[in-house]
């Protein structure tokens, strides 16, 4: 039998651009998975502020500054008249403290770029988190070591659910831990 | 005793959703039979769709799917987080902040709390201290809070239609006076009576320095003529609360005392807390006698239809039975009392209008067996004679008992009187008038036709208006001076003469607006300069002279001043007075006969009153309490009526009434007495806002004055067929059941039970049949721990409609219409069903709030190809938008139909995108996610709430209990007939309800397993024995 262009297009040609498109795909799939995430997102910030130098080697609480974590829904990022209370004397002539004075005399709210972010979707809870014992570092990773901040886990369903699920493995340090609700309306509504 | 004889057992009763569904109208049975209404695939045309072919479309798909994938190369942008520079101590974003303040929406003075989240006020609620409110507000003060994000406000000062800046605004105003008062020319401020004391002393400082200054005070629904009453057979005109709670039997003589008169607010917590099941049977009885059917006559256990006119005759024909028969009390001598009421008699009033004998027999001997427990309470829009008999009843009856008057009406300024208008209008005619300052007020729209107010505007030199929206009255006005929404400005007011209330401002003005107290002041000193803190510096300055120094209090002034703004308001010492009933009122008693012809009745409207409120949407769609008639007022006429006059629903009728015409569509409204037209007033307003425009009919241009500013009730009415026909939307007929269908499965479905206190008393088990054991067919889920469940007691529910307007500012509902109503679109998440019974000439009302029933074994939940809806482990129906892909399965399949699809994205659809705009968006609440178009919704229990009171149970460590969370429907019932919690704890209230002996499910034997439990209601029908 003669064969037609038709044959050789469904036999050849179709697999052939199929498999390459499907191959494509995959591996881009995977290869732009954590940017996609976000993971090891790490963007310049405006002011270069040290979580480092202050978590970590002053050894500052995280509720120092981040005041809402215990009392709503948001962490919050301080208002600048929270550095102001060390800032006024100290380090004052370095140039990136000049640049948050600056902003503070300015009465101009400082742009920090957002790192951690879940969909508007979700509502996310810090301080049924928190007030349950669950570390800053589950979520956010060694902020104490960082020298810019960084997202360092999925911040994505899979994530929440992961420890949701399996709290045990996640957050060993909390006793007798409770396996974390899944219903839809815990954090979507 | 007497029983009123009813051969139906009351179980019996079919009912019945509308006089068409009544007769079985072939309309209504393809309405049943389709699922869609008509016209809602009228503009699907699959011509009008896309040429691409399927194939290519998933071409063009596939390869747009490769490119996205090929360019995540990137990290995305997550936007910035700006934190405040200084945060304001008091602010934590993401925590709900509550200032007490004041309800400005009418004369009530309601206390209510301003919810605010990160500085914008989101939400109003009652405040719960406040002694006469006592946390509870009406619609139209919940959804006061869009009318601070409206649009269509007036942002910036105008003259001659022409934007311009405060400084040569104020300039040119102070001329106009200063020109006025120098060439001796009244100066008028036209005003609707004031209830605040400071306002009062600022209107006097602007008198002081303009001595020409005169002040015009109206209502155009108050309690006018009953405070003339009140003056004529008390001597005061202060008006006493009145001891609903102490009364026995409530007779209502075409007074919506529940919804639309008196502090409608106060009454139905007073008249519901004896309609307690849980607390005790002994019901208190309404009678109401009335021509339209109003709310508080829905809410009655016996009615009787009367033409408003004819009330005097009625009262005199009881007075008769009562004195000359029964001799209940002796006649005063020296008055013509005696030979008054001697004419009339009972029996023959009873026969001429066609009443059951047995209802008037059973109001005759409940008045005799409840001397001084019982209360005859007259209509605001009734007759003066009307009111002065009916307090000549309370006081032979001596149920002047019930009058409270240490907590009375204070009069901080009186209405004018006609005489006063009249000269008024005379001196505008003459020229004599220089300046006319519109103080917030609408004259134009609002005052009686035969004032010609707008004509006689046109000889004045300068016209002022303050107000905060485009009105009728501005557009004749020369200098437009925009003011501050109530939630801008302070405040101060009394509610009663031991209640004294102040209110604060939340938020900074949003337009070039000032505070209109402010601006006077500002126009009576010309070195005074205009600041935010001018009009409070003046109000607390009032405060410490007229409440501070005479409360003499202990702490010194700053504190106290703190802690009342905190508080909200002040308690005053009152002393209980009592009045003496003055016989002499009855002099002037003269009773015309009437003629039997078409009478015309002008009543408030529920929702979108006289003031302001008509420009909020909200409030245009919530369905009128009665008719569920949205975004129009009619004229309700009979049945019979009706059918004599060859109408039928949306026959556009002309009207005419003192040689005034005009055209009306036509609502059959079973219940209404025959030859009588009920029209409701506050619609058809022109030169105003984007939403009220064109929306319903002015029926103002019908009010004229009599010895009174206003006369509602007209006699000799022409009524004549156009033969054009309105349509007029109605959500009464959506949602139809097929009921034929339904009987197959079950032969006694039934949504509604009702029964009698008597037969309740007799035996508590009488309504309910016996428990049938249901079985399902799937695996049924065991709920261990908390259970949300919820309650409602149509005992004490009135059906005003107040819980719809809370969930609609709660849960971000949004506005869609009248088109999108028409075609069964509307999104309001709780509906008041409203079914009749008994015959279409006098009816019977039943009344059910329906929302969702979070059912364990819900139907929604097994038909959702996308699982987008699905069930909680403490018993909620979860709906998650995110999952939802539109097929609208779920509501086809519920039961209820209480589902509600975003056809569009209804903010963006409706009125072009009127309340799609950054500043109207304030105004949503941030815990609750704003609906897209292609997405499903309804009740979600109010999970945001649950999630709070969670989140502060976790941060005490403790377990959250099911009376932590209060729904926004729960919060807003001003009868607290709905009552939310744990249904897994016995001791909790929610279950008290569920296992009570006459609560039921709605369609229980469908084995959905719903989560409300409904109390049946039970009518007090007959007297006395058990």
């Amino acid at each position: 039998m003669k064969k037609t262009l038709l044959d050789y297009t469904l036999k050849v040609r179709l697999p052939i651009t199929l498999f390459v498109v499907a191959l494509a795909f995959v591996v881009t799939f995977y290869a732009s998975r954590a940017e996609r995430d976000g993971v090891g997102y790490s963007p310049d910030q405006p002011i270069n502020f040290s979580h480092k130098l202050h978590a970590g080697e002053m050894n500052i609480d995280c509720q120092y500054c981040h005041t809402g974590v215990t009392k709503g829904r948001h962490a919050l990022v301080p208002s600048t008249n929270i550095c102001m209370n060390c800032h006024t004397v100290a380090r004052k002539d370095r140039p990136e403290i000049i640049k948050l004075r600056d902003y503070y005399k300015d009465n101009k709210p400082i742009p920090w770029k957002r790192v951690h972010k879940v969909p508007e979707y979700a509502y996310f809870n810090h301080s049924v988190h928190v007030n349950y014992g669950i570390k800053c570092e589950s979520c956010h990773g060694d902020v104490r070591s960082m020298e810019k901040i960084e997202q360092v886990k999925d911040f994505n369903m899979t994530g929440c659910l992961n420890c949701h699920r399996h709290p045990e493995e996640q957050i060993s340090y909390i006793k007798n831990v409770k396996k974390g609700p899944e219903n839809c309306w815990t954090c979507h509504r | 005793m007497s029983e009123i004889k009813n051969n139906k057992k009351s179980s019996d009763t079919k009912f019945w959703k509308g006089l068409r569904d009544y007769y079985d109208d072939p309309e209504i049975l393809k309405i049943k039979a389709n699922e869609f209404n008509d016209g809602v695939t009228d503009n699907f045309d699959p011509d009008e769709l896309s040429g691409i072919s399927r194939r290519k479309f998933i071409a063009l798909l596939t390869a747009s799917a490769a490119f996205t994938a090929t360019a995540c190369t990137d990290y995305r942008d997550k936007g910035e987080i700006v934190p405040y520079s200084k945060r304001p101590e008091e602010i934590l974003p993401g925590i709900a902040n509550y200032y007490a303040s004041t309800c400005k929406g009418c004369e009530l003075e309601c206390g209510i709390l301003i919810k605010t989240r990160e500085g914008r006020p989101i939400k109003i609620d009652g405040n719960p201290e406040h002694p006469v409110s006592k946390g509870k507000i009406c619609a139209k003060g919940q959804a006061s809070i869009l009318n601070l994000y409206d649009p269509d406000r007036i942002s910036h000062p105008y003259i001659d239609n022409v934007k311009s800046s405060w400084k040569k605004l104020d300039t040119e105003i102070l001329a106009e006076l200063k020109k006025a008062s120098e060439n001796n020319k009244e100066i008028a401020i036209v005003s609707y009576r004031i209830n605040s004391p400071s306002t009062y002393k600022a209107l006097q400082q602007f008198k002081k320095k303009y001595p020409s200054a005169n002040f015009y005070f109206y209502e155009s629904f108050g309690e006018e003529t009953k405070r003339k009453s009140w003056q004529l057979c008390y001597g005061t005109d202060q008006l006493p609360k009145i001891d609903l709670d102490k009364a026995n039997i409530v007779i209502s003589l075409d007074s919506d005392f529940l919804s639309r008169e008196g502090n409608f607010i106060e009454n139905t917590r007073l008249y519901s807390t004896r309609k307690d099941i849980m607390k005790s049977p002994d019901f208190n009885r309404l009678y109401s006698i009335e021509g339209g059917l109003s709310l508080t006559g829905m809410n009655a256990d016996i009615r009787l239809r009367l033409k408003p006119e004819l009330q005097d005759e009625f009262i005199l024909s009881l007075l008769n039975e009562l004195l000359i028969k029964r001799k209940v009390a002796s006649i005063p001598s020296g008055n013509g009392l005696y030979s008054l009421i001697n004419k009339y008699n009972l029996e023959n009033f009873t026969r001429k209008q066609g009443w059951e004998e047995s209802k008037i027999n059973s109001l005759v001997s409940d008045l005799l067996e409840n001397k001084g427990k019982s209360i005859i309470l007259a209509g605001n829009t009734l007759s003066l004679n009307t009111h002065v008999l009916a307090n000549l009843l309370n006081n032979v009856l001596g149920n002047e008992k019930l009058y409270d008057y240490s907590s009375a009406n204070v009069l901080v300024t009186k209405n004018n009187d006609k005489e006063s208008w009249k000269n008024f209008l005379g001196n505008m005619n003459d020229k004599k008038v220089g300046v006319v300052i519109h103080f917030d007020s609408n004259p134009v729209y609002e005052l009686p036709s035969d004032y010609n107010y707008a004509n006689s505007l046109k000889n004045v030199d300068a016209v002022i208006s303050l107000s905060e929206l485009p009105s009728e009255t501005t557009g004749l006005s020369k200098y437009i001076v925009p003011i501050n929404n109530t939630f801008e400005s302070w405040g101060d007011s009394f509610t009663r003469s031991n209640v004294y209330n102040l209110q604060q401002p939340v938020i900074a003005p949003l337009f070039n607006t000032r505070q209109k107290e402010a601006v006077l002041l500002t126009w009576t000193d010309e070195k005074l300069k205009y600041s935010e803190d001018l009009y409070h510096k003046f109000l607390m300055q009032s405060f410490k002279d007229d409440i501070y120094t005479k409360q003499n209090p202990s702490s010194d002034f700053k504190s106290y001043w703190y802690s009342s703004v905190h508080d909200g308001f002040v308690e005053l010492p009152t002393e209980s007075t009592s009045y003496k009933f003055n016989i002499s009122a009855l002099n002037n008693i003269k009773v015309v006969s009437k003629k039997s012809g078409m009478s015309l009745h002008i009543q408030p409207n529920y929702f979108v009153g006289n003031r302001k409120f008509s420009n909020n949407g909200w409030l245009q769609e919530i369905p009128h309490p009665v008719s569920k008639v949205t975004w129009d007022n009619f004229a309700a006429v009979s049945f019979a009526t009706a059918n004599k006059l060859g109408l039928k629903n949306n026959d556009l009728i002309s009207v005419e009434v003192n040689n005034t015409k005009m055209d009306l569509p036509v609502m059959v409204q079973p219940g209404l007495a025959d030859n009588l037209l009920v029209v409701e007033a506050g619609y058809g307003r022109e030169n105003s806002g984007t939403i009220e425009s064109g929306v319903g009919f002015n029926v103002n241009k019908f009010l004229i004055s009599d010895n009174l500013n206003f006369k509602y009730i007209f006699e000799n009415v022409k009524v004549d067929k156009t033969g054009k026909t309105y349509k007029l939307v109605s959500t009464q007929e959506h949602n139809f059941l097929n009921e034929p269908d339904l009987r197959d499965f079950h032969k006694i479905r039934k949504i509604i039970f009702e029964g009698t206190i008597q037969e309740y008393k007799k035996d508590p088990k009488f309504l309910l049949p016996e428990e049938k054991v249901l079985h399902g067919i799937t695996r049924e889920h065991e709920y261990k721990g908390l259970k949300w469940g919820m309650a409602i007691d149509l005992n004490k529910c009135t059906s005003c409609g107040y819980c719809v307007a809370g969930c609609n500012v709660e849960n971000n509902i949004p506005v869609v219409g009248k088109e999108q109503v028409a075609v069964g679109r509307e999104m309001q998440w709780m509906r008041i069903d409203r079914y009749y019974s008994g015959s279409p000439d006098d009816p019977e009302v039943s009344n059910q709030p329906m929302l969702c029933q979070q059912c364990d074994n819900a139907p929604c939940e097994n038909v959702c190809p996308v699982n987008a809806t699905n069930h909680s482990p403490d018993g909620l129906n979860q709906m998650v938008y995110n999952r939802c892909v539109g097929t609208r399965y779920c509501s086809n399949n519920c039961p209820y139909k209480v589902r509600r699809f975003n056809f569009f994205n209804f903010r963006d659809h409706f009125a072009d995108a009127y309340y799609e705009n950054d500043l109207t968006a304030l105004v949503n609440n941030p815990e609750v996610t704003v609906r897209s178009r292609g997405v499903m919704e309804k009740c979600t229990f109010c999970i945001q709430r649950i999630m709070e009171a969670r989140q502060e149970a976790i941060s005490e460590g403790r377990e959250l209990k099911g009376d932590d969370v209060k729904t926004a429907c729960q919060q807003a019932c001003p009868a607290d007939a709905i009552v939310f919690g744990d249904i897994n704890d016995p001791e909790s209230e929610v279950s008290k309800y569920r296992n009570h002996d006459i609560g039921y499910l709605v369609l229980k034997e469908l084995y959905v397993k719903p989560n409300v439990t409904y109390m049946a209601k039970l009518r007090n029908k007959n007297s006395g024995e058990v």
